[in-house]
């Protein structure tokens, strides 16, 4: 009972400080813009991808007769979809490209990044409900907050509070209650605009309702980090000094910084490099220019072999296709292992910042979020990995046709002979049957899962936080 | 004057020189980083440009002298070499590529490429000294500077300390100077080894020296404007800061959002399907047309445009070129939205001295927006040039000997 009295006192004095109420009602109204727009812009961005995957797909399945080469050369495209929640936690997904042209021979870049298309102010940090809630909130709780214990003991009050029966413990529970009902005002909209996510998407709700106990935690280190600063500061000024320095450095400098650390500890070849080492690579293992090469040689006396034929016009099928289909096989084979060298460094990098998040939970509650609307590190790499899946086995299916629908000889003749080249085209019917590309990224529980670490570290904080104020003591 | 500026020097409390030597030593690790980012992108270079050439000899081999063979399968490297500034704000890591590899296929499938950078990172920003001048800098300035009177005054000295005969020259002056000084040889410092470490133009350096300079000065007059306010010196420290994040944080996250909402772009996906679309409908139109539409923009070659039946390497190029031209005004219209949303951000920065200086800095450093822009300009530059070089060999049935490999272009 008592608890709840201080907390309700220190709210009529929270109520009657104007500069917090303007606060306040700055953030209310910044908070309440991230979440509309955020809003807008998901589902915005969210409808352009699936509308675009859509075109892409009928462009390939309304294509007419034609070669089965002239398909893997036309290929199609992968778009990542972006899920419900990313409208509260948009994450990497401006700065990773979410478009890729799929053909054959090439794993192509990706393109089509926001970073690149918005103006240099996109590195100062983008308004959304989650950026709010890691960035905004805490400094505005600072703000509200540092001076609730310690300038009572300044002013004597404290002592008079405390000579009346309230005890220190009772005190403190009163003051950080006051505070976190400051922060469930603050986190209002943001929550709501979660909240709002989750009824468009019902199938979300279980993962929603984590990342709001990730937000819960997150505010609730703040509260009990101001509640013992101001308990045990010497002055107010020297309280918001600390804090503000506090907030500074976990919510701004560390983040940064361990991102410079882990790019220069985890180094990352450019993908020109990757593409150069590649072709080098990809000569060594069979030569597909060189008619001598020992590989594709192989390769061949062995088809011949299996068929009991002496010349490849003789096999039973389309030698042309088998050849395409082994060259891809190779090149594949290098691509897949490139990638996963890259995504095994880009995770020792995520898994860096993932370690920094001890000393910065703020990395951790961001991760966390990440992971939970699936606009992070790991759903965009399953992404990539998708979309190269997608690509080969495409690629493959029109080979196999290339080999079993194409005759041989129609396909040597086609570019001198007209008749020829008529009959190496296939129907038309096999594009719409290629089974069209979907990603539905990593799943719920899976997202969870992922969660943990940055819930985990969050935690520990406030265990933390948690012992120290219990030991503070009365006056320091 | 010099005694005073040590008087107050040896009055500075001690948790205020351990703000200016980690706030030097914060400069100093972002300049080193950068130093050291900057030689990493280097490196990169060379090396895509030595794996490049034994490329290069690899296509010698089976090409046989054949342009169209060498127009298909040779890339040309086209690099963002770093210059001498770029250690104050480097590029490396970021989604625009160092080095982009382009051949003479259809440019608009090739210059869109992002670097395999990791998005996380990219996302959490750069530690670099703009970083540091921006950010950082500003918040130790505020610390030093907002209690100059309410500090005196809340311990019961500021009437004496105004009494003093000509107080402002003696004491609050000297007082002023040092803090804004401290600070400034905390970033100049760092920024000074750097510079001379990467052998950067000193009128270029002056220039960085100049708008860090404006920077701090800008905090400096807001932070002692507040603190000319009679209101308690937690109640300064508060206003300076929800100023400092004001602009450093509200404003350009609201800017941003702002300004894409207000200049919408053509849509890359479509733009990337249409130059698919017309490169690969040449398969199938009548080549004397191809051939009609690709000598029209190159009269040059108006002999040269008949063809057989079979397959010939100047036609492929002929409808490549065409599939960039399809798209060129969209593509054209995209990268001035583009251009036009960064012009928005510019403007803004003048409202906002240290969004200017931020701006300037990266602009200085060769990473904004502009030199993006600039570097796909000299992308396109160089692909024509690659282009026109290989048009004759390839018209005139002309043999490329390894000299002629030698001597094409170098973008």
């Amino acid at each position: 009972m008592r608890v709840q009295r201080i907390a309700g006192a220190q709210l009529r004095l929270f109520v009657r400080s104007r500069l917090a109420v303007v606060a306040l009602l700055l953030l209310l109204l910044l908070s309440a813009i991230a979440a509309l727009t955020g809003a807008g812009q998901a589902a915005r961005i969210a409808s352009a991808r699936a509308t675009a995957q859509g075109a892409a797909d009928a462009a390939f399945a309304n294509q007419p007769d034609r070669h089965p080469h002239r398909m893997v050369h036309y290929g199609s495209y992968a778009l990542r979809p972006l899920g419900p929640l990313a409208a509260f936690e948009p994450g990497v997904d401006a700065f990773a490209g979410s478009l890729i042209y799929l053909e054959g021979h090439r794993q192509n870049a990706t393109t089509a990044a926001a970073a690149r298309e918005s103006s240099g102010l996109i590195r100062f940090g983008q308004l959304t409900p989650a950026f709010v809630l890691r960035v905004l909130v805490p400094l505005l709780l600072v703000f509200v907050g540092f001076a609730m214990i310690v300038a009572e003991r300044q002013s004597g009050l404290l002592t008079l509070q405390l000579s009346h029966g309230a005890s220190w413990r009772q005190l403190l529970a009163g003051k950080a209650l006051a505070l976190a009902a400051v922060a469930g005002v603050a986190a209002l909209p943001a929550l709501a605009a979660l909240g709002l996510a989750a009824a468009r998407a019902p199938a979300e709700a279980g993962v929603a309702l984590v990342m709001a106990v990730a937000v819960l935690l997150w505010l609730g280190l703040w509260v009990l980090g101001i509640t013992l600063v101001s308990a045990r500061a010497r002055s107010a000024q020297s309280a918001l000094l600390a804090l503000v320095l506090a907030w500074a450095v976990l919510v701004v400098l560390v983040p940064r910084a361990a991102a410079g650390v882990a790019a220069l500890v985890h180094p990352l070849p450019t993908k020109a490099e990757t593409d150069l080492v590649i072709h080098a690579e990809l000569r060594s293992l069979g030569d597909s220019h060189n008619p001598d090469d020992p590989h594709f040689a192989a390769f061949k006396a062995a088809l011949l072999k299996r068929h009991g034929v002496a010349r490849v016009e003789d096999l039973p099928y389309n030698y042309r296709g088998a050849l395409s289909a082994e060259g891809e096989r190779l090149t594949s084979g290098l691509f897949a292992r490139h990638a996963a060298e890259a995504a095994a460094t880009q995770m020792q990098q995520h898994r860096l910042l993932a370690v920094a998040a001890v000393i910065s939970p703020a990395i951790g509650f961001a991760q966390a979020g990440m992971a939970g609307a699936a606009t992070d590190l790991a759903s965009q790499l399953a992404f990539l990995e998708a979309a190269e899946a997608h690509r080969y086995r495409l690629v493959q299916s029109l080979n196999r046709l290339h080999t079993f629908e194409v005759r041989a000889a129609d396909d040597a003749a086609r570019n001198r002979d007209p008749i020829a080249e008529r009959q190496s085209r296939v129907s038309a019917g096999f594009w719409a049957e290629q089974k069209p590309f979907a990603f539905a990224g990593p799943t719920a529980a899976n997202r969870m899962t992922a969660m943990l670490p940055g819930l985990g570290v969050m935690a520990l904080w406030g265990l933390g936080l948690l012992w120290l104020l219990r030991r503070s003591p009365v006056a320091p | 004057m010099m005694a005073a500026l040590l008087r107050e020097w040896r009055l500075l409390a001690g948790a205020a020189r351990i703000g200016l030597a980690v706030l030097a030593l914060l400069a100093g690790v972002a300049v080193a980083l950068g130093v050291a980012e900057v030689a990493r992108t280097r490196a990169d270079i060379a090396r895509v440009v030595a794996l490049e050439a034994r490329e290069t000899q690899a296509i010698i081999g089976f090409a046989k002298g054949d342009a169209g063979e060498f127009g298909y399968y040779r890339h040309h490297p086209v690099a963002r070499a770093p210059g001498d500034l770029a250690f104050i704000a480097p590029a490396r890591g970021d989604a625009v590529p160092a080095v982009l590899r382009i051949r003479i296929l259809a440019l608009e499938g090739q210059i869109n490429d992002n670097e395999a950078a990791n998005p996380e990172l990219l996302l959490a920003g750069r530690f670099d000294f703009a970083f540091v001048t921006l950010y950082l800098a500003p918040l130790l300035l505020i610390a030093l500077l907002h209690d100059l009177w309410s500090g005196e005054r809340e311990a019961g000295r500021l009437a004496a300390l105004q009494s003093l005969p000509q107080a402002r020259q003696r004491l609050w002056s000297p007082r002023v100077a040092v803090r804004l000084g401290g600070v400034a040889v905390a970033l100049l410092l760092p920024l000074a080894i750097g510079g001379a470490v990467e052998g950067a133009a000193l009128p270029r350096l002056l220039l960085v020296a100049a708008l860090v300079l404006a920077s701090l000065l800008f905090w400096t007059l807001l932070a002692l404007l507040v603190a000319r306010t009679p209101a308690a010196s937690s109640t300064q420290a508060a206003v300076l800061a929800g100023l400092w994040f004001t602009v450093t944080l509200v404003v350009p996250a609201a800017g941003h959002l702002a300004i894409n909402a207000a200049v919408p772009l053509p849509d890359a996906a479509a733009i990337a399907r249409e130059n698919r679309e017309e490169v690969h409908a040449g398969w199938d139109r009548p080549r004397a047309d191809t051939m009609a539409r690709f000598v029209a923009l190159y009269p040059a070659y108006r002999d040269q445009a008949a063809m057989g039946t079979g397959f010939h390497w100047k036609w492929y190029f002929a409808f490549q070129h065409l599939g960039d031209q399809a798209v060129a005004a969209d593509s054209a219209a995209r990268e001035a939205g583009i251009a036009r949303r960064e012009a928005l951000a510019q403007q803004l920065g003048w409202l906002l001295p240290p969004i200017k200086v931020a701006q300037a800095l990266q602009g200085l450093a060769g990473s904004d927006v502009a030199a993006d822009l600039a570097f796909r300009a000299r992308v396109r530059a160089a692909h024509r040039a690659l282009r026109e070089y290989h048009y004759p060999f390839l018209f005139h049935d002309r043999p490329m000997t390894p000299a002629d490999v030698a001597a094409a272009p170098q973008p």
